[in-house]
């Protein structure tokens, strides 16, 4: 695989860029792969190809959701957009109004100085709520933290004391996720929680340094189906009313429709489908969002609604399929599937599939 | 509920008025409180709720899997016409597996790691004494087989399966004694949706042909939906809506019902925005008076407070604890 120069020379990346030329762009991924060694001694040299060639645009203030099974390389995603760790290819650009060029373009390691600056515009929500907030301390603590490290302490006069403000801003900040008295939740520990409450600190400790991007790594996945429309409901008006743009996980289409303008599809490492939420939910055309679709409960299309059935699992991804990465389940399956790898074409403005149907 | 009473001769296993629940210091939790319900041979009953409103507190008392604080309080739990609601335990050690068994919540922990899945899936077997070890094999290979997972995996352990191999694993298991009763407590709830829907045309596949009953316990109502005969929709400890799955999803009568539908986005249709509940479910140890879930209701009135709406038949099967309307 080559790595374009620019977002030019790609012509699947130039088509993305149609599909939000009415918004200004804020991040752009460029045929992004990243591979994970094995630290096996009989397996040197393999690799697992968790994200191989992943293009997308994110618009300033637009929710896309990246929708995917377990594997399907959507949280790897999710972690190299926020510098977890690096990229094997590709480049990531991150609009910046400081830089020459207007952005700033990461495909190595970042310096603890440049990693401090881009964590403060591009934050993360994990998916568990039992396992990110560390058990040992104070909600109190846990939430101080990044307005310390980011100095966002800000204070209301001249005479307000630095522990008063921080003190007010974190009160302000568990009042507008819903948590209240916030001097009840302050001094409790992340046990001393239900689930969707530590959720809540946790979209709490995201949106405290208000970053311009946000990568929810499935927020509700874990929580009850009665809690997880309130979250969601949340995040959706934090989003609208700072004008963040939200990069969604989930594996639930219903729910990707519901929060995101756009669904990017993923399988296995690769981007299968990209659209508008109705176009990719409505009129599905990959062979594999048909599948997902047909698979998620959805009682008010008739309760004896037709299913598309396939077998097998999500391929090995240390030795992906050759060809198309789904011609394994795919129940449309033609001989060149299994030779090279369909390029993602446009089926409509701004809706593109990665199949040769 | 003297209607479902009627049904009775044909009914495998009934609970009627059960409360259940956990001694504390600080008092009684009643997690099941006043249930009753009637499961008719090959019927499929769906249980749905939040956590904490008992639906799994209900599935081990039914089990009789209660230890140390864990107690039935009253009522009775009738197992072929037979009150087994305090039966010893050796009788109640011949009922499990053997006629009733169940797929515990998140297979990744219920099976044993040091144990090849082979010996997990004829151990049951064995300790009700079918037959030779040989023959346990053979009828384990018989379960996996029906689960679609390759004999080869019989001497697998767990840690080298997928999770819908294990939770297909754990369906093997509760399939091994042929019961006439499976409970599988939110089997598909950390799986993927494809995975989900494979395991769930599984079990209805098996139900078909082994014509067992299944009570499927989650919170995920819109699945239910789709898959029960019968829907019972638990909030804080009381059925608050039982009847037919497709009665009670296009014609819910009792709010917390219409709050649970009002819950999970749709695939088709206009996008609007969701309600969803306000609120949390109520101290089982101290519960409100009146309707539990009346601190919660869109729709309360005076009275609610007070007293307690008993289960009503609003349509022929179809059964609400409100009185609103």
């Amino acid at each position: 695989m080559t790595r374009p120069r620019s977002g030019k020379s790609d012509p699947a990346i130039s088509r993305l860029a149609t599909v939000n030329d009415m918004t200004e762009e804020i991040l752009r991924l460029e045929s992004v792969s990243k591979h994970f060694p094995i630290r096996s001694f009989r397996r040197f040299g393999e690799v697992v190809h968790a994200m191989d060639d992943v293009s997308f645009i994110l618009g300033k203030g637009e929710v896309l959701a990246l929708v995917g099974e377990s594997g399907s390389g959507k949280t790897t995603t999710a972690s190299v957009i926020a510098q977890l760790y690096p990229i094997t290819s590709g480049v990531i650009r991150l609009a910046d109004p400081r830089s020459p060029n207007g952005f700033q373009s990461v495909s190595r390691k970042l310096s603890g100085k440049e990693l401090l600056s881009y964590r403060k515009r591009v934050q993360m929500i994990f998916q568990d709520p039992f396992g990110s907030l560390n058990p040992t301390h104070t909600i109190e603590h846990i939430l101080s933290r990044p307005y310390l490290i980011h100095d966002k302490v800000v204070r209301e006069n001249e005479g307000e004391k630095r522990k008063a403000a921080l003190k007010r801003q974190l009160q302000q900040l568990l009042r507008s996720v819903g948590l209240e008295p916030p001097q009840q939740f302050l001094d409790k520990f992340p046990h001393e929680l239900s689930g969707g409450q530590r959720q809540r600190v946790n979209i709490a400790r995201t949106f405290s340094i208000e970053p311009e991007i946000v990568l929810a790594d499935e927020p509700t996945s874990m929580l009850d189906v009665s809690i997880r429309i309130s979250i969601m409901n949340m995040m959706l008006a934090f989003q609208e009313e700072r004008q963040m743009s939200f990069l969604y996980i989930t594996h639930d289409l219903a729910g990707a429709r519901y929060m995101a303008q756009r669904i990017v599809v993923m399988y296995a490492g690769m981007i299968m489908e990209i659209g508008t939420s109705d176009e990719v939910v409505q009129r599905s055309a990959h062979p594999y969002t048909k599948l997902l679709r047909s698979a998620a409960p959805a009682p008010e299309e008739g309760l004896m609604r037709k299913r598309l059935i396939t077998q097998g699992d999500i391929p090995s991804l240390i030795h992906p399929p050759s060809g198309c990465r789904f011609h394994p389940r795919c129940p449309y399956v033609m001989a060149q599937c299994s030779k090279t790898i369909p390029p993602l074409k446009e089926v409509e403005s701004g809706h593109s599939i990665r199949c040769f149907l | 509920m003297s209607a479902m009473k009627e049904t009775l001769p044909e009914s495998i296993l009934e609970c009627q008025d059960l409360v259940a629940g956990y001694e504390l210091k600080a008092g009684f939790v009643r997690a099941v409180d006043g249930v009753s319900f009637a499961l008719k041979r090959g019927e499929f009953l769906g249980i749905a709720g939040e956590s904490g409103c008992g639906k799994t507190t209900l599935a081990y008392a039914v089990m009789r899997l209660f230890r140390d604080n864990a107690k039935i309080k009253s009522g009775k739990i009738l197992f072929g016409g037979k009150d087994i609601t305090h039966a010893p335990e050796e009788e109640i050690k011949k009922l499990r597996w053997e006629h009733i068994s169940m797929v515990f919540q998140s297979a990744m922990n219920a099976l044993n790691p040091v144990l090849q899945i082979g010996e997990q899936l004829t151990d049951g077997w064995l300790a009700h004494k079918r037959g030779e070890v040989r023959e346990a094999k053979a009828r384990a290979l018989e379960v996996l087989k029906l689960v679609d997972i390759p004999e080869d995996r019989y001497n697998a352990y767990p840690h080298q399966l997928s999770g819908g191999m294990k939770q297909r694993v754990m369906i093997a298991m509760a399939l091994m004694l042929q019961p006439e009763v499976i409970i599988l407590d939110e089997p598909t709830t950390a799986l993927d949706v494809v995975v989900q829907r494979t395991i769930i045309e599984k079990i209805q596949e098996l139900r078909k042909t082994f014509r067992f009953s299944v009570i499927f316990i989650t919170h995920d109502l819109s699945l239910l939906v789709e898959i029960s005969d019968l829907l019972a929709i638990m909030y804080a400890g009381k059925i608050v809506e039982y009847g037919p799955a497709s009665e009670v999803f296009y014609n819910p009568v009792h709010p917390y019902t219409r709050g649970l539908m009002a819950s999970f986005p749709t695939l088709s249709g206009p996008i609007v925005r969701m309600g969803g509940i306000e609120g949390k479910p109520p101290d089982l140890i101290d519960p409100p008076s009146g309707c539990r879930f009346y601190p919660r209701c869109p729709d309360r009135h005076d009275g609610c407070d007070r007293d307690t709406p008993p289960l009503r038949q609003v349509r022929p099967g179809h059964f609400a604890a409100c009185d609103g309307e």
